[in-house]
């Protein structure tokens, strides 16, 4: 049954499980929220429904999305009428629980497959890791795909290491540090002679990913997600989204570091989507609903796609135009530029071409470790 | 200092409600809203912070000025951008003088322990905003941190200290802590998501454009000697320009400025060549103003 207001007979019961209420909608109520609440409630009149509402709301909301929410919400925990509860109790908590189910592989076309057979795994020596290294990923078989993704975490996690080394050494000799200067000079009767230097911060690089994960890309999309999560090790202000015809962020997922829940959340996309790429449509959208707040202090944005654009001419051109205007770097990852002869005559990626500051392959593993070489010196 | 109470608030006083809040506001220009008085309620009563986001322009900085002038207490303001850091905003030694000091001190008898005392001491310490609003002596000023969405991630966790505890530690002095707690608004644009544990020690509250009689409202208590009609059509005209997806939409202040510049080049109405030499006072970007210029003023104009 849905938590209501009735089901408690003290008010503060009631706000408790409203607290509660809202918690199941993915609001952040804590103990620290509910408290202010009984607190709030005290000194107010809440006999007046808009004064309880209007208390309760900016303690409880902590974005506009929250407070459309939490208007919803409102309505349907305090105003039922006890009497009406007969018709009303099919009404299910959305959201209560989640099925999981491994989604890892479905959307590579391989189902249940590679369940059972640790067994069946190829001999391998350094001379297979370097094979694989330069193995197309579409060209990958099942057995091999399991070696490779350990592969590809030792290697990607290096890769974070490195770039994260490299930021270090990078100091140099800054500022005179005055306080501490005159801290020492008291020794010699105010004479600075150790002069003490403050060193420049590195400023964190922000870093921006759309990855294409659209039927074209489904063999890649997998292993490049992979990528993002190694990329986040050292990007901590790491913004990422997914795209086909919709723009779906996943910096949240992200952050929490939950491969497992991408890959599920991805296979789930990926089987909704299957009709083409509109990547001038996705960067509008990108631009309209997150570009102000995110392309902030000149960022360096990323696209993993194959660059075959469903949508309307021209606009993915111009789209890119502006966020070229206000990001430090536009890189492109292309699998299929590791083809033989590929050519960039696709209208999609011809567009984009002048916007970019770097094309480069996505196609294999060594092609993704080359992206280190930029991203060390941004 | 006698003041009526009509025009001013106490925080001690315990029978102030929500409206009398608005009330209050409302003499000092200010027009609120039964959910913003509620949110300030619990603001003076609970001492939690108050987070307000919204667009530019649309009186957040205005409400903690107004705060301030109505709790007849000080405002205390610190400005974020990127780059701030604690010798800003907190506190700082004055090196100068404390160099000057080492001097005076230098035939003395002191011990080197006594100098440093000396020189670490009060007199030479350069009090920044947050320092400046926990030291109060008499009673709670109101902190303003306008545009925290645009210091660093660092700085918010910094700030997060201090608004849980409202005490600063100074190695040399050791620790402050507020005798009277100030009433802390910050402000964001919402250029940056701030972060989760910021947002929850906040009350918090979001501030949209008002509707169109709400800003009519406004305009009219800012400028009373605007015209009717003026008035009416400035602002309908600015509420639609607000439809148009613009580069920088204009707020309220944009508004009162358009009138205020309308009114200045003694236009008692917006014709094509009113709109065109005042256009500036309402789009500050040049993409803007072509598309605003191409859509048909009698478009924009007709109500």
């Amino acid at each position: 049954m849905k938590p209501q207001a009735f089901s408690s007979n003290s008010i503060s019961g009631s706000i408790i499980a409203f607290g509660q209420f809202l918690r199941s909608y993915n609001m952040n109520v804590g103990m620290q929220e509910m408290q202010d609440a009984l607190l709030a409630i005290k000194e107010l009149d809440i006999t007046n429904y808009n004064t309880f509402k209007f208390a309760l709301k900016p303690l409880f909301c902590a974005s506009p999305e929250d407070r459309l929410l939490f208007e919803k919400l409102f309505v349907l925990f305090w105003n039922t009428n006890p009497l009406d509860l007969n018709e009303k109790s099919n009404t299910k908590v959305r959201g209560a629980s989640k099925k999981r189910d491994p989604g890892s592989l479905v959307m590579m076309g391989k189902g249940a497959a590679g369940k059972q057979d640790e067994e069946g795994k190829n001999v391998s020596g350094a001379n297979a890791a370097e094979r694989l290294r330069t193995t197309d990923f579409s060209k990958i078989n099942e057995i091999d795909a399991k070696q490779l993704e350990q592969i590809s975490d030792q290697l990607f996690k290096e890769m974070a290491l490195r770039l994260r080394r490299r930021m270090q050494q990078s100091n140099r000799r800054g500022q005179i540090n005055l306080r501490r200067t005159i801290r020492k000079s008291l020794n010699y009767g105010g004479e600075a002679i150790d002069l003490s230097y403050r060193f420049k911060k590195p400023k964190k690089q922000r870093l921006i990913v759309l990855l294409d994960v659209s039927g074209s890309m489904d063999k890649y999309s997998f292993f490049l997600l992979r990528f993002l999560f190694a990329l986040r090790e050292h990007f901590r202000q790491m913004e990422a989204f997914i795209f086909s015809t919709k723009l779906v962020r996943i910096s949240s997922i992200l952050a929490q570091n939950q491969l497992e829940t991408a890959l599920l959340f991805l296979s789930q996309q990926a089987r909704n989507w299957s009709s083409g790429t509109k990547i001038g449509d996705c960067l509008t959208e990108f631009n309209d609903k997150y570009g102000k707040r995110l392309l902030n202090g000149s960022p360096v944005f990323i696209v993993l796609s194959d660059g075959l654009d469903t949508g309307l001419p021209d606009i993915l051109g111009k789209e890119l135009q502006k966020i070229r205007r206000r990001s430090k770097r536009i890189i492109w990852l292309n699998p299929l530029k590791g083809m033989k002869d590929y050519q960039p005559v696709q209208r999609g990626i011809k567009e984009a071409l002048p916007s970019l500051d770097d094309f480069m392959s996505a196609h294999n593993l060594n092609s993704l470790l080359e992206l280190e070489n930029i991203l060390s010196y941004v | 200092m006698a003041v009526s109470n009509q025009y001013s608030l106490s925080s001690e006083n315990n029978d102030i409600t929500v409206s009398h809040i608005i009330e209050v506001l409302d003499s000092h220009n200010y027009l609120a809203d039964e959910e913003l008085a509620t949110a300030l309620f619990l603001l003076l009563k609970l001492h939690k912070p108050i987070l307000l986001e919204g667009p530019p322009g649309i009186g957040k900085t205005e409400l903690a000025l107004v705060l301030a002038a109505l709790l007849h207490t000080d405002l205390i303001r610190l400005q974020c951008y990127e780059g701030l850091d604690v010798n800003t905003s907190v506190y700082e030694w004055n090196y100068q003088k404390q160099l000057l000091g080492i001097k005076l001190q230098e035939g003395s008898t002191l011990s080197i322990e006594e100098k440093e005392k000396h020189i670490f001491g009060e007199d030479y310490l350069l009090k920044r905003p947050l320092l400046q609003s926990i030291s109060a002596k008499d009673r709670s000023p109101v902190l303003l941190i306008d545009e925290i969405d645009r210091s660093d991630e660092e700085f918010e966790a910094f700030l997060l200290e201090l608004l849980s505890s409202f005490q600063i530690s100074i190695p040399e002095i050791g620790t402050i802590r507020a005798i009277h707690k100030p009433f802390v608004v910050l402000t964001s644009n919402r250029t940056r998501e701030l972060s989760d544990a910021l947002k929850r020690r906040c009350l918090y509250q979001w501030i949209d454009y008002p509707e169109l009689e709400k800003e009519i409202a406004i305009v009219r208590k800012k400028l009373p000697g605007i015209e009717e009609a003026l008035l009416n059509q400035v602002v309908a005209c600015v509420q639609k320009i607000r439809q148009i997806k613009l580069i920088k939409t204009p707020g309220v202040s944009e508004t009162i400025d358009w009138a205020q510049s309308l009114m200045a080049l003694g236009y008692r109405e917006v014709n094509a060549k009113a709109f065109n030499q005042t256009l500036g006072s309402v789009l500050k970007a040049v993409e803007d103003i072509t598309l605003v210029k191409t859509a048909e003023l009698e478009e924009l104009l007709r109500s």
